[in-house]
């Protein structure tokens, strides 16, 4: 019983590669102003105010390592990235109601645990094609200004990432099936990740408050201490991986108990 | 064993009954009417046999697994075809990649068979159909899998006149080969002329279940006259003789008693015209909204 998985696999196809191209466009942008800004990295660096680098997490700006996990990674991975997960994944069960086409799909022989975890298993393509596609574009980048980046590094700064984006989809997937407007659930999705994300960053700048961060997905994967001190938290990603299974669990039962109208 | 049998089945929305109370069974190979106005609560039974909503109280089985068990239902899916009066295809698949979807999920050995019948236009995207284009591939795809039951809410909607008759033809040989058929639809007339039985479902409840034969039996005849003079309405019209219209030496009623005491009245009239024959099932159905009945109830 794969015909849904197959189906749901090919619409994630054309988001994913319009991603990877966009990544291949800031990263052309950010490699070739790369070695004009190292003359005045210091310079730049002194004129951010302190909290700026603070609320983003960055480091070592003045490094290759840390101006991409910065530019590239800080904001657009963690956040875009996010966001894409979360509401492509907000709209798979609460579209298909709206448009009438679960009344047809659970006509088949299949369960709707089957129906919900096909589409999540779907996620592979976009999991695949931008961890793919983003690295080999920001190694060879790196490569062409003769500035190379550890290879590991950027291996892991997508790796670990996979459990942070599955949570954002774990998000959407939970929207999806507790809402009942197919807008209201994404929105919700979407506006939960900036949320989230800005709690997290937000949350950084005062030691008092600082805890409040470590209930945000975005605290767990950490891309500047991956690129630039080459640390690499597994236990970080697993913690992530178990509010997934979490979050994933709780929507297949939510959408086997539901009426759907 | 009955296709589908629904005992006491019930669904509550708050105060409003949906589905009230409706037990009936539709015995195999046979051509199921389900009939009633829109909002009546078809669909919503429907929705309940499919095991995509709930029943508040009572149960129904289909095919013989309990809707309540999830994965009894399921697996009896194999053998259903189901036909939603809402057809949610994939609007950017072609027609082909649609039957290719529903045929990896239980099957289409029957595909080329029905395709010869109902032709949408398969290489084209689902988007650019018409409504009959659309409804021709949903019929297509209810039965590809020879499935022993067929689940149908408003089939005909959308379809021409000459496809509708077409469908009702190709439905009459499926239960000949013993397919069993559950017809909903608000359309009289189609019901009359396609089905073997009929439930008639009116505010959630089911207010008659019978053979179509019956029903028109018991409804009486329709009798149309013109009479040599002008109709005396006291002197003309007895008990038996219901929904009375009158003009000059015109008169039609529906007749519900004996059809000898009907003859010998008439031979006291002298008769230019004169034609005896079935009520229309609306006729029926009038007699079944009237507000006679619901004061009835």
């Amino acid at each position: 019983m794969t015909a849904i998985f197959r189906l749901e696999s090919k619409k994630r196809v054309r988001g994913s590669v319009i991603l990877v191209a966009v990544f291949a466009v800031l990263s052309a942008m950010y490699f070739s102003i790369f070695p004009e800004y190292e003359e005045d990295a210091e310079a730049l660096i002194d004129a951010f105010p302190e909290y700026m680098l603070d609320f983003f997490g960055l480091e070592a700006l003045h490094t290759i390592e840390g101006f991409i996990a910065a530019e590239i990674y800080s904001f657009f991975w963690v956040l875009l990235v996010g966001i894409y997960f979360a509401y492509i994944s907000a709209g798979m069960i609460v579209k298909d109601i709206d448009r009438r086409r679960m009344d047809l799909t659970l006509s088949n022989p299949v369960s709707r645990e089957s129906v919900i975890l096909q589409k999540v298993a779907s996620l592979w393509v976009p999991l695949v094609i931008l961890n793919t596609g983003v690295p080999v574009i920001v190694y060879g980048g790196s490569v062409l200004i003769g500035n190379t980046i550890n290879p590991e590094a950027i291996v892991l700064v997508h790796l670990l990432s996979v459990p942070y984006l599955l949570v954002c989809a774990g998000i959407g997937i939970l929207c999806s099936v507790l809402i009942d407007r197919v807008r209201t659930a994404q929105a919700t999705a979407f506006g939960l990740v900036i949320v989230l994300w800005l709690i997290d960053s937000a949350s950084a700048l005062d030691e008092e408050y600082e805890w409040v961060g470590d209930l945000t997905p975005s605290r767990y994967y950490d891309e500047t201490a991956i690129l630039v001190r080459e640390e690499y938290a597994y236990a970080d990603a697993g913690l992530l991986t178990l509010a997934f299974v979490f979050l994933l669990g709780v929507s297949v039962l939510l959408f086997i108990r539901r009426d759907i109208h | 064993m009955a296709a589908i049998s629904l005992e006491n089945l019930t669904k509550r929305y708050g105060d409003v009954s949906a589905n009230d109370g409706i037990t009936l069974a539709v015995e195999e190979g046979e051509i199921f009417g389900y009939l009633g106005p829109n909002g009546a609560g078809k669909t919503t039974t429907i929705r309940q046999l499919l095991g995509l909503i709930k029943p508040t109280e009572g149960t129904a089985t289909v095919l013989g697994a309990d809707i309540r068990n999830r994965k009894a239902l399921t697996e009896v899916k194999a053998d259903l075809g189901y036909l939603p009066d809402e057809l949610g295809f994939d609007e950017r698949l072609t027609g082909n990649q649609a039957l290719d979807y529903f045929a990896r999920m239980r099957g289409d050995q029957r595909r080329e068979e029905l395709l010869e019948l109902f032709h949408p236009p398969l290489a084209k995207k689902i988007e650019t159909y018409s409504a009959g284009n659309r409804r021709m591939l949903g019929i297509v795809q209810a039965f590809m899998h020879d499935p022993e039951l067929v689940i149908m809410d408003e089939p005909t909607a959308g379809l021409d006149p000459l496809k509708q008759d077409r469908l009702h033809q190709f439905l009459a040989e499926e239960v000949a080969s013993g397919t069993t058929i559950f017809f909903s639809s608000h359309i009289l007339s189609e019901v009359q002329r396609v089905c073997d039985r009929v439930g008639i479902i009116r505010e959630g409840q089911l207010v008659a279940l019978e053979d179509i034969e019956k029903l028109l039996d018991r409804s009486g005849k329709h009798v149309w006259l013109h009479l040599r003079d002008d109709v005396v309405e006291n002197e003309f019209v007895t008990e038996e003789m219901i929904n009375v219209e009158i003009t000059d030496n015109a008169i039609q009623f529906t007749y519900t008693g004996d059809y000898n005491s009907l003859l010998s009245h008439l031979t006291s009239y002298a008769i230019d015209d004169i034609e005896i024959s079935n009520p229309q099932l609306d006729d029926i159905f009038k007699h079944y909204y009237s507000e006679e009945f619901t004061e009835e109830t």
